[in-house]
């Protein structure tokens, strides 16, 4: 069996840790979201070991640092405006020891999930939003959907992106509201061509859970079905919850391993 | 002066006939490619001079780059733009090929030197975009290793460092080239420096930051830390 030696002893850190995508405005693409970023706890890597982030192409690098191991901090700004080139990114992250500089993992050539000319359906903004922890906001392309998060709570950031337990509290809320608000207050005037971009992709992506949606999604048209339409978007949460239950299933069980 | 026009899709196929006809025939004629459909003018209005003669690549980039900042063109939205460089190329054709001394006959140059291409084996070789994308990215100091030659020529620093996407973006490692490489009482590279198959040279250099990339987050070191990592090989040109 042919054996492969790793001089560097340097860890890989695995696609499917990783979540990472662009964000858009009016079709530009503005900067990118690393949403999540798994870093096992059988990779060993020291809790002050930093997490950098590199968007490069050609003779574009810039590099973002995200905190450390220990916390996960996403910068300020992941802007990308100033690079040349950006549909064609990609991304590099390293785990770098601080003291002798040297690479401790690695995941190289990554690309963004979905395609770059398709946008985020539910960018996330950091405000401070007084005593609530969540809010949706529709200021978005179109008065699309923007998922606010209260940046007043301590270390949220961190919880927001990595947190299973906030993922699976909060993301099912949203997609309930968002798609309440897209059907019941705006309407959405044709299922299978919208003309207001941020309903064609919510569409989609509750296709992408595997539920179809009503034929009628506008409350004036005589034809709407509110029971059908509400039944609806309580399948597309379920199916949202299933599909990641093994992450909030993985959460509970490192939380009786560590309790 | 001209204003800065766009090579179009017919533009660059005509002036691609004219490389391969000068190939040929030394007198073959120069088509006016300054007109609807072969290009476009550039926007916003800048103007260029199709007279004037660049003493070396450094001169050449620092013009196009005082020529796009005064009218607050960002790089980012230029350096995709092949038709612009083309276009320039096609402008300053004749500084860009050269002559030869023994034969009197002008020198023609693989295309890509003229014909800007998205190819990654080719696009740090144009030689009007190829000096600005360093220029740009480097400044006028540190570009000096890339940039003292002629125009029309085209150097060992630019082929080893310029067609390798980590060391040409990394700000650190061209300081480090230019501590170890430059001449500054002579304004060129030291002698020797592109030698082959001798210790500490540039293609030995890029063999070690290439085992040091597995390693290091080179990113995070500064020059001075770079340098002191070299092998003994390297010793000479320190000083």
């Amino acid at each position: 069996m042919k054996q492969r030696i790793n001089h560097t002893g340097r860890k890989r850190i695995r696609r499917e840790w990783i979540h990472i995508n662009f964000n858009r405005h009016k079709g530009s693409l503005v900067s990118f979201n690393l949403s999540r970023l798994d870093l096992p706890a059988h990779l060993e890597l020291p809790l002050g070991a930093h997490i950098f982030v590199e968007a490069g192409y050609r003779t574009e690098l810039k590099r973002f640092c995200f905190g450390t191991v220990a916390s996960f901090s996403p910068p300020p700004s992941t802007d990308l405006t100033d690079m040349a080139h950006p549909e064609n990114l990609r991304f590099r992250i390293l785990v770098v020891n601080p003291i002798n500089k040297k690479i401790l993992a690695l995941a190289d050539r990554i690309a963004p999930e979905e395609p770059s000319r398709r946008k985020s359906i539910l960018p996330v903004e950091f405000r401070d939003l007084g005593n609530r922890i969540w809010i949706i906001v529709y200021e978005g392309d179109e008065g699309g959907p923007i998922l606010c998060i209260n940046s007043r709570i301590p270390d949220i950031q961190n919880i927001a992106l990595r947190d299973s337990r906030f993922f699976m509290e909060v993301y099912p809320y949203v997609i309930r509201e968002v798609l309440t608000y897209m059907v019941f207050v705006e309407g959405v005037d044709s299922v299978t061509d919208p003309s207001v971009d941020w309903h064609r992709d919510w569409l989609e992506f509750t296709k992408l859970m595997g539920i179809q949606p009503p034929p009628i999604l506008k409350p004036d048209d005589s034809r709407f079905d509110k029971d059908r339409v509400l039944a609806w978007i309580d399948n597309v949460v379920e199916a949202f919850c299933n599909k990641y239950s093994h992450s909030f299933e993985e959460f509970i069980r490192k939380m009786e391993e560590n309790p | 002066m001209i204003a800065v026009r766009i090579m179009m899709p017919e533009g660059e196929s005509k002036f691609r006939e004219y490389i391969t006809a000068l190939r040929e025939n030394a007198s073959a004629a120069c088509p006016d490619l300054n007109i609807e459909p072969y290009s476009s003018e550039f926007s916003p209005h800048i103007e260029v001079d199709s007279d004037i003669s660049f003493n070396s690549k450094l001169e050449l980039a620092e013009y196009i780059n005082e020529k796009f900042r005064k009218t607050d063109v960002k790089r980012e939205k230029i350096i995709g733009e092949n038709g612009l460089w083309t276009w320039l190329a096609y402008l300053w054709f004749d500084p860009l090929t050269c002559f030869d001394s023994s034969t009197g006959n002008r020198i023609i140059r693989e295309e890509a030197k003229y014909i800007c291409s998205s190819d990654y084996r080719d696009y740090y070789r144009h030689l009007v975009a190829g000096p600005y994308r360093i220029y740009s990215l480097h400044g006028s100091d540190f570009s000096k290793i890339f940039l003292y030659s002629p125009i029309h020529e085209h150097n060992d620093f630019i082929e080893q460092i310029a067609s390798r996407q980590f060391l040409i973006s990394h700000p650190n490692l061209i300081e480090v080239l230019f501590r170890l490489y430059w001449d500054e009482s002579k304004e060129k590279p030291k002698s020797g420096a592109q030698s082959r198959g001798k210790p500490g040279t540039l293609r030995r250099f890029v063999k070690v930051i290439q085992q040091f990339e597995l390693t290091y987050d080179v990113y995070s070191l500064s020059a001075e830390e770079i340098i002191r990592l070299l092998p003994e090989e390297f010793n000479k040109w320190k000083e």
